[in-house]
């Protein structure tokens, strides 16, 4: 027993040792990994893998080659850090226009949809999309498995249990859009940050409304919201008939929110149709 | 000779570590999406095995046997693998960083490696003198790398292929595992 513990001992002492030793002796100094590890520092370090490099120490070594990755928008997530983001930009003589860059995901459904039959089967969104395009009555309604949920590494989207819809927490998320792919109803977009509404609908289809006969809260493509903006900030989209917004123009003034006889719009830091 | 020869026909092919032992199934399929990745994979694991089955060997001989604690190898080798891979990690890093790179999370994966442990557990087992061991370890790492290299390549291909939406990815994947499998039962008869 006693000759096992000091076996053990002895043979991790010397283990310990030896990497301390080899850790000095080993020169420290490599070609280029200062400046690497320098720009590692800036970055997250969560290695969500969003940027396509397998982790933050990757992508660093990517930038110190190519310093344009940066400006492709890669890491969504450095640049919600204003401090972070300008050091970056010093140390590899870049400028980058975060206002422009940085995005947040939106959840394009209020998951007000009727509930067409009981699904038991496999708990992911992707596996009840493939029976009967989902077991709402609206063939784009979020399914509300949370596959998007699972997908985020910064908890920023949650499920509201009460009408089964995701809900991105602007707050927490970063942009980095993972969740956009894990939807199988596509209802998941990067917007820039400043966005100030959101239309939580998806139902691009002129042949029916779903506000009649498939959900209460769907977008009936009536144009009022488009009709009423003073700013010239949404636009009408014709082939889906649904407004899009021009998020440079928006004034912030909610009157499309307001006339919107649905609730389809609604200002995305309070949204107003998922808490009721 | 004759029986250094039988020895790594024998890890490399008929007991071959992922195929017939079962060990090191994680690699197999995480790391054969790219043949360049299972490429570097089964160099690093080939290395580790190697060093690890001599030193675990010096261990075995050296310290376990005579005190009579034998016992002890599981937790023993472990802490002596998680040790060297550490430094070899670090040597790399320090020196070659291209290789560093190339190698890049699979070093440390290798840490935890069921394969390698399996191999210097197999060394103890079987009583292996020092070259036995070296031998084995090297046949056991080339048939790691002959599969991974074997499946990659497969998979790189399946990309192309018409598969069932459903089957896409890791269950195809897994058939064609269990199809590599069934060939090298083939090898059998050898030893």
């Amino acid at each position: 027993m006693v000759t096992v513990i000091i076996i053990l001992t002895s043979v991790a002492l010397v283990l310990g040792i030896l990497i301390f030793v080899v850790n000095r002796v080993v020169p420290v100094k490599v070609k280029g990994i200062e400046k690497t590890e320098a720009i590692a520092e800036l970055l997250p370090g969560m290695n969500c893998g969003a940027c396509g490099q397998p982790g933050c120490f990757a992508f660093a070594q990517a930038l110190t080659v190519n310093p344009d990755l940066m400006a492709q928008g890669k890491c969504a997530v450095v640049l919600q850090d204003e401090e972070k983001c300008e050091a970056l930009q010093d140390c590899r003589g870049i400028t980058l226009d975060t206002a422009e860059m940085s995005k947040k995901a939106l959840i394009h459904c209020n998951g007000n949809s009727e509930v067409m039959h009981d699904y038991t089967g496999v708990e992911t969104c992707k596996g009840a999309a493939l029976l009967l395009k989902g077991y709402k009555k609206c063939f784009y309604s979020c399914l509300g498995f949370g596959d998007c949920q699972k997908a985020c590494p910064h908890d920023a989207i949650s499920i509201r249990n009460e009408n089964g819809v995701a809900v991105v927490d602007a707050e927490k998320c970063t942009g980095c859009g993972l969740c956009v792919a894990e939807c199988p109803k596509d209802l998941i977009e990067l917007v820039p940050v400043s966005a100030q509404v959101t239309l939580l609908c998806n139902y691009g289809q002129l042949k029916d409304i779903p506000g009649r006969e498939k959900c209460d809260f769907g977008c009936i493509h009536c144009r009022k919201c488009f009709k009423s903006c003073e700013f010239d900030a949404i636009v009408w989209d014709k082939e889906r008939a649904m407004p899009e917004f021009d998020i440079a123009k928006c004034t912030a003034c909610y009157k499309c929110v307001e006339v919107c006889p649905n609730q389809t719009l609604a200002e995305l830091l309070k949204p107003a149709t998922i808490q009721a | 000779m004759n029986n250094l020869i039988m020895i790594f026909i024998s890890m490399a092919l008929v007991n071959n570590f992922v195929l017939a032992r079962f060990l090191g199934l994680c690699p197999f399929f995480g790391v054969s999406k790219k043949l360049s990745s299972a490429f570097s994979m089964g160099i690093a694991v080939t290395l580790v095995m190697l060093i690890a089955s001599i030193v675990t060997w010096v261990i075995n001989n050296y310290i376990l046997i005579p005190y009579g604690v034998e016992y002890m190898n599981i937790i023993m080798y472990i802490l002596v693998i998680a040790a060297l891979v550490q430094i070899i990690e670090l040597f790399i890093k320090r020196t070659n960083l291209t290789l560093y790179n190339a190698l890049g999370i699979f070093l440390p994966l290798i840490t935890t490696n069921c394969a390698v442990l399996g191999i210097t557990l197999i060394n103890a087992k079987e009583s292996f003198t020092l070259v036995e061991s070296i031998v084995a370890s090297l046949g056991g790492g080339l048939g790691f790398m002959l599969v991974l290299v074997i499946m990659s390549g497969i998979r790189e291909k399946l990309n192309l292929a018409d598969t069932p939406r459903a089957m896409k990815g890791l269950p195809i994947a897994m058939l064609v595992g269990m199809m590599l499998g069934l060939t090298f039962f083939g090898f059998g008869g050898i030893v």
